[in-house]
């Protein structure tokens, strides 16, 4: 299993030396649990049956001043796990964010890009800032997870993060692989449209808004989307991801787990969707 | 009268897990120096448990799985929901409502310096949400 979507802004060897990353995750992200060392991180994957974990940071400078977890602190728990597989994140309102996203994956070998309009307050659709960037993932092929749906961080702003704002950006740049996370939850139906039109957009699966992840996937990818549609016509874009530490990824396994999705579906969602969609090497078609 | 609290790491590697922690009670105790007395084994998380039982794998495995069976998963519980002052899902009422079965103290008396301690008594602590690193307190009261 690959999981798509992991914040290590709680892994205790980041926060040593770096106060600021401790405030940033408490009064920007919004999360105030305690700190548990990196050993323990990879504990819930392995529990969770995880072989490889993405982790994001995201770059607030503009928004907020801070970042929550930097491209170099990603790359230092690359070093400390290969099962790590490390994104970038750069803030659009800098005029070098271009450029500094491709340094960071030409000399972290980071893998693809995170950015949370709603977090970082920017625009999506934003010509002169924010399509250097998509430009630059173009050109370094690698994939951009943008936020879209519910922010459960306390600054977050949802009205910057509508899935169908995303629209001019697909006609903008048609070969950008773009993945979609929480199914755009509550905006489902946009995300499924976009996905539905665009093979280049993926979606994940950590869908958390009231309940367990096994309640919260079973109303939208069951009764909301319907499973057929996804076997269907989303089958290759579709991505298993768990938000953590927002949640616990054992229990999106779990959930997964009860879906009860042909053995095929399942581990293209589980393994060879990501796999293609990072570069990997391996995946099926 | 003496008061020593000492409090012990663990780093569980499973959901649910039962950790041997008798002897490193006991060290405690010993290291307390502390003859006669009564010494104190919480945990300060509410998803775990201690518990005293026979160390043996098999009754280890038949504890876990009868608190699975009387706290299953598959029921609509109400802590179920996003908790502001965590930041994080409260998802796991399965575990706090295990802890609450198991208990989360126990005690033993101390004569001439050592636990008064049963020949098949372990002290187990109990991990009910893991993997996660947790702590557990051992207070030790005494002359």
């Amino acid at each position: 299993v690959i999981d798509i979507h992991t914040h290590p802004v709680g892994i205790a060897e980041l926060h040593e030396g770096s106060p600021d990353l401790t405030r940033a995750v408490r009064e920007v992200y919004g999360r105030h649990m305690p700190l548990q060392p990196l050993t323990t991180y990879l504990a819930q994957l392995d529990e969770a049956g995880i072989d490889e974990a993405v982790a994001l940071p995201i770059d607030c400078t503009t928004a907020h001043g801070c970042k929550i977890v930097t491209n170099e602190q990603v790359a230092q728990l690359m070093e400390l796990s290969a099962r790590i597989i490390g994104f970038a994140s750069v803030d659009p309102g800098e005029p070098d964010a271009p450029e500094t996203l491709r340094r960071a994956v030409r000399e972290y070998g980071l893998r693809g890009l995170k950015l949370d309009p709603s977090l970082q307050q920017f625009a999506v659709g934003d010509r002169e800032r924010a399509f250097p960037v998509y430009e630059a993932c173009t050109d370094l092929d690698i994939p951009v997870m943008i936020h879209c749906g519910l922010n459960w961080a306390p600054r977050g702003m949802a009205a910057l993060a509508r899935p169908i704002l995303l629209e001019e950006v697909l006609q903008a740049f048609p070969d950008l692989k773009i993945i979609i996370p929480h199914f755009g939850w509550p905006w489902v139906d946009e995300t499924v449209m976009l996905a539905l039109k665009h093979p280049n957009v993926h979606v994940d699966t950590s869908i958390l808004y009231s309940g367990t992840p096994a309640e919260s996937m079973m109303r939208v990818l069951v009764d909301l989307v319907g499973i057929d549609l996804i076997d269907r016509s989303l089958g290759s874009q579709v991505l298993f991801g768990s938000d953590y530490p927002r949640v616990e990824p054992k229990r999106f396994v779990w959930g997964f787990d009860e879906l009860g999705l042909r053995p095929q579906l399942e581990e293209k969602i589980r393994r060879t969707n990501a796999m293609n969609v990072l570069g990997l090497g391996g995946g099926e078609r | 009268m003496r008061s020593i609290v000492t409090r012990i790491g663990v780093d569980t590697h499973h959901d649910a897990e039962m950790i041997d922690i008798t002897h490193r009670v006991q060290d405690v105790v010993r290291d307390a120096g502390v003859s006669s007395g009564v010494v104190y084994i919480n945990t300060l998380h509410t998803t775990t448990g201690i518990t005293i039982n026979e160390g043996l794998p098999d009754v280890e495995d038949d504890i876990l799985g009868f608190l699975s069976r009387l706290v299953p998963r598959d029921h609509p519980y109400r802590h179920s929901r996003f908790l502001p002052s965590d930041g994080e899902m409260a998802v796991n009422a399965t575990s706090h409502l295990r802890s609450a079965l198991l208990g989360m103290q126990v005690s033993f008396p101390i004569e001439n310096g050592e636990m008064v301690r049963g020949q098949r008594q372990t002290i187990y602590f109990v991990e009910l949400d893991g993997p996660l690193h947790r702590e557990a307190v051992v207070h030790v009261m005494g002359e």
